[in-house]
Order: C-alpha cells, then structure tokens, then sequence
C-alpha cells in the first residue's frame, strides 16, 4: 500500500513552485493529484504509469510539442506498487533547449532527479515506518509478558503451595500467552496435573488426557537431549511429535525445577500455525517455571518445619505422660473428644487447630510437678493439692518462650477455670473464659473421670458422662456439655474403655 | 464496527501512547492523542471521543482533576474513561465509583485487555 499522507502537502507545495503537476498513480489508476491539471491527459498517464510499473524504469514523453511527463516507480522492499508522475505544459517546453527555459521552473532534467530524490526519500520513509510498526508491536508483546508477571508473581509468592493457585496460573498463563492449551504434568504428584484449553483444541483431540500423557512420553524420552524446555514450532517437521496429531502444531513445554530438584513440565500448545513461539516466550515461561518451583520447594521447606514442630509437641507430650503413669494417653484423649465438640458446636478451622495443640498440651506444667505429688496413692493433702493446682500456670510458662504457640497459652491456662466462678488459676468465669478453655475442661473431665487414678479406679462411660452433666452450668459450660452429650450418644463406641 | 469509534489516549509516556495507539489502530478504531490533561480535556470537548484512557500522574492536569471536569458532560453525552495507574488506592476507588462509566486498569497492563475493556463497552463483537 502507497502512504500518501506524507507525500500529499509536500507535492502540493512543490507544484505552486515548480508549476509542474504530480500525480501518484497504482495498477487501479489515480491516487492523487496535486492539481486539477491532470484530467485532460487521463489516458496519456495511464499509459504511462503502467509502462513505468511494468519496466520498473524512469519513463518520460511528450504530447502535442507542449506538453511534459516525466516518472518515475514507487517500490516497496523489492516490489513495484506505483508510479509518481510530473507533467506541465509550457509551450514547446520538449523542443526547446533546457538553457531556454524560464528561470525558476524546473526542466524535465531537473524534475526527474527530484522524483528519484523523492521516491528514495519516500522508501526509506516506508522502511522507517515498517521498523517503528515492528517495534511497536513488539513493545506491545513486552507489556504483555510485564502484565503477565506482574500479575503472576503476587499468586505464585503465597507460601503455602496449593493446587488451586497453580490451577489458576495455568489458566493465566494460557490466556496471556495466546495459546490454545496449556497444561502442568507432575510424575510424582498426579494431583498437581492440569489442563486448560480453548475450544479449539478439544475440537480436534477428542481426548486430552491421552494426548498429554503420549506428549509427555515422548517428552520425557527426549529429555537428555535438551536443556530443559522443548520448543517446536511445526511438529511436521519433528518426528516424534508429528506422529502424535494429524495436525500441525507448536508446542513450548519447560521443566519446573529448582536447584536441580525436578517437579515437573509446564507446557503450551497451539494449532494456530501463523504465530510461532518465541524466545521472548520460551524466557517468560522459563521464569514462571522457575517460581512455581521456588514455591514449591518453599512449600516442601514449610512442611518439613511444622512437621518437625509436630514432632516436638508430640515429645513434650510424651514427657508428661513418662512422669505421670496413670494419665498415659490421656492427652490424646482430650484432644480427640475436643476435636469432636468443636465439630458439634461448628467452630472455625483456625480455631479448631489452637484447641487441637491447647488439648494435647493443657497438663504440659505436670513436668513441674514433683512425680510423689503426681502419682501418690490415696487422697491429696491441701498443700499437696495447691501444688497441683500450679500446673495449668506452670504450664503457660513453659509455652511462653515459643512464639508459634502464643496463640494456643490461654487454653492451657484457664482449662481449670470454673464456669460459675471459683477456679485457679484466675477465677474467671463464663464467657470470660476462652472457649478453647471451656471445650478442654468438659472433654478433661470426662476423661479423668472415666480413667483409673493413683487413688480410685475409673468410673464407667455412663457414669462419668451423668458426673459431667450435674457440673453443668456450676463447673462446665452448660452449652459445650449439650454438644459434648450428642457426640457421646452418637459414638458411643468410642468412648468405652478396654481397661474398664 | 470498530471503524468511526474514536478512542482519546492521555499519557505522557510516549512508548505506552505508541503500544495503545497501534493496538487499537491495528483493530479498525480511530486514535488521537494527548500528552497531559490540559490538552486532554480540549480534545474531549472539540473531538468527542467514545472512550478516553487516560493516566493519573500527569503534567499540567491530573487525572483525578481532568475526570471530575468532564464527569458532567457524560449526562450529554455517555463515553467510557479508563483509568490507568500504577497501584489503585483505597481512596482512587472511592473517587472513581463516583464518577460515570469509569473503570481502573492497573499499571502494567495488558494491550490485549485494554482492547476487550474498549470492545465490551462499544458491543464490539470480534
């Protein structure tokens, strides 16, 4: 296509001056006219606009002895799109020497240099141009690949690695990256496998899965050979992947791997043959691969912390029950039957998880307690009694230094608290006492008295739960021993002991 | 069709004027262009754009400013602004919810998104 918009104000000028004519003409005749003069000698710059085309040279002639053409091909790269045409009239302009002419308006000479001059001024003006649009194009592929990140990297940051997040970063990906198909593929973890497609695709592989899996056999046989991404931009022209699909198809698959720990591919595909994928792509996808493999170590990291967090809880725990005989296995279960009220009384997720380390922790101050006091056989003096009675504080102490538990203290130190008033630590009462607290008093005191002590055998299921109920209300919340009696009705299995 | 809709671009970065400009050239609309809000705000009166991108940070005129001017002339006559920025601001969000038919893009943005933002308020169906 001719670009006259540069062009038009610039001849227009040059004709006032010159009193010569322009005229830009293609194959489907006129475009432009820098002044009326043209019309009557249409068929004369006809003929010769398509003689300049077809001999891709300067022409020049003449009509009636007075009458001037001189023009010259319009190209673009190497391809003939038109001609530039200068005509005037002067009288016996052709038959007179140039020295004759009037001064001020150019010869046939003069004017054909300024036409080569032009149509060169003009083509690199079109070779600018086309550079610029190219430019621009691919600024704008920059600030997509920008978008993409930028609103990539807030969701693939989270530490706590989850299908959902790279579930929707799948999707992103596909969408950003104008692709019909982008798919995760985790050998050890099945569960992180996703696909997402256009309907392009699923118009042309009937089933994905397998199509993904054979890709990703043949990816995997291929994986020695290259650097940790595939790129093919026509799979005809690849064996292996041309044998896959009917079809021609680009396809740009990378590793997800962190310090040479391998988890898995994340891959595109297309159909669309008249786009390719570039490197610009091939680095973009590099990088999210990279970060979902940063998270996921991160991830593994985090788990092999609280698993270890666990571990410990789990051996203070143990401590406890090494002193004190007669509550082995009681810690557990106080956290179980808390666990089961919580469920009854829908308490939230977050919550749930502080009563589950309160529970498992509440008699952790015993290891403060001297082993006599603990396991005495027979009744308790007062002195020995308000000993006893420092654990729940002794307790928090010994929590205290760990920040990860700060939240879980409270129900370590009000467990003995009484919900009509009058127990220890604080003698707080009702609400005023956490409800983790209020959970681990009931399940406490159905344990310990369904359990054998230093001092008495263990009462009956039956028996200890009529006990619980008559403290509802002056010792337990009345509310959370309702809850506490509709589990216990309805797993009544679980709470008969062996050694009863 | 696209072709006859006219999108004004206010931003005083070139290279995002530039990847806008094409963008939207490329897909039939007609595109003019200002590099502050001052300029801006004649060519909303005298042009009468179907949609106006413009950026806050400005010379001159800022965005904000520039918005609650024209915000009136919407009761005439109806036109989409896009608000560009770099982070959206609690307090940008209450401002732009008071303003007729305008919406945030945040900074950096995607082209493709800008185009599918223009093309949905216009019914543009490609």
């Amino acid at each position: 296509m001719i670009d006259l918009e540069p062009l038009k104000d610039l001849l227009c000028s040059l004709s006032r001056i010159s009193r010569w004519n322009f005229e830009v003409m293609d194959a489907g005749g006129g475009l432009f006219s820098s002044g009326p003069g043209g019309k009557s000698i249409t068929s004369e710059l006809q003929r010769l606009s398509t003689q300049i085309m077809s001999e891709a040279a300067i022409q020049k002639a003449s009509l009636d002895g007075s009458y001037t053409l001189v023009g010259v091909p319009l190209k673009e790269d190497q391809e003939i799109i038109g001609s530039l045409i200068a005509h005037h009239s002067y009288p016996g302009g052709e038959s007179r020497h140039k020295s004759s002419y009037p001064e001020k308006i150019p010869n046939p000479e003069e004017m054909e240099s300024l036409l080569v001059s032009l149509t060169d001024l003009l083509k690199d003006y079109g070779a600018v141009r086309k550079e610029c649009e190219n430019l621009t194009e691919q600024l704008s592929q920059m600030y997509e690949d920008v978008y993409l990140y930028a609103s990539l990297s807030p969701r693939i940051k989270t530490l706590r690695f989850s299908s959902a997040t790279l579930k929707d970063l799948t999707e992103d990906v596909l969408e950003i990256m104008r692709a019909g198909l982008a798919f995760t593929s985790f050998p050890q973890h099945p569960e992180y496998n996703f696909l997402v497609s256009q309907n392009v695709i699923t118009d042309k592989i009937s089933d994905l899965k397998a199509f993904i899996d054979s890709l990703m056999n043949v990816i995997c046989e291929q994986t020695p050979s290259n650097g940790g991404y595939i790129i093919v931009n026509d799979s005809q022209m690849s064996s292996p992947y041309g044998a896959l699909h009917s079809d021609p198809y680009r396809l740009l698959v990378v590793k997800i791997q962190h310090e040479n720990i391998f988890y898995g591919w994340l891959g595109l595909l297309s159909f669309n043959m008249k786009e390719i994928f570039r490197r610009s792509e091939l680095g973009l996808l590099r990088s999210i691969a990279e970060q979902v493999a940063v998270v996921m170590t991160n991830a593994e990291l985090y788990r092999d912390l609280e698993k270890f967090a666990i571990n410990v809880v789990m051996s203070l725990v143990h401590a406890i029950e090494a002193k004190d005989t007669y509550t082995r296995g009681h810690s557990e279960q106080v956290n179980r039957y808390s666990l089961m009220i919580a469920e009854q009384l829908g308490v939230d997720e977050s919550e749930k998880n502080r009563l589950h380390w309160a529970a498992l922790l509440h008699d952790i101050g015993k290891i403060g307690i001297p082993e006599e006091i603990l396991n005495k056989p027979g009744r308790l003096n007062n002195e020995e009694y308000s000993i006893i009675m420092t654990h729940s504080e002794k307790g928090y102490k010994i929590l205290k230094p760990l920040e990860e538990l700060s939240q879980l203290l409270p129900g370590v130190l009000y467990h003995h608290e009484r919900f009509g008033g009058g127990g220890y630590p604080a003698g707080l009462k009702g609400d005023e006492i956490p409800l983790i607290s209020r959970i681990i008093a009931v399940a406490d005191t159905f344990d310990a008295i369904n359990s054998n002590r230093s001092y008495r055998q263990g009462k009956p299921a039956d028996e200890a739960m009529a006990i619980v109920e008559e403290v509802a209300g002056s010792q337990l919340d009345p509310r959370i021993v309702e809850a506490f009696k509709k589990v216990y009705q309805e797993n009544i299995g679980l709470f008969s002991k062996d050694k009863l | 069709m696209a072709k006859g809709k006219k999108i004004l671009i206010i931003d005083d970065e070139a290279p995002i004027r530039r990847v806008i400009d094409l963008k939207l050239k490329s897909k039939g609309y007609e595109v003019i262009m200002a590099t502050n809000g001052e300029e801006g705000l004649d060519l909303i009166k005298s042009e009468e754009p179907d949609v106006v991108i413009s950026d806050i940070n400005m010379p001159r005129l800022d965005g904000q400013t520039l918005c609650k001017m024209v915000n009136p002339l919407k009761k005439a006559r109806s036109f989409l602004t896009i608000i560009m920025t770099s982070r959206i601001s609690p307090d940008e969000r209450i401002w732009v919810s008071e303003m007729d038919d305008t919406v945030f893009m945040e900074k950096p943005f995607s082209p493709a998104k800008l185009l599918a933002c223009i093309d949905h308020y216009l019914g543009i169906q490609r």
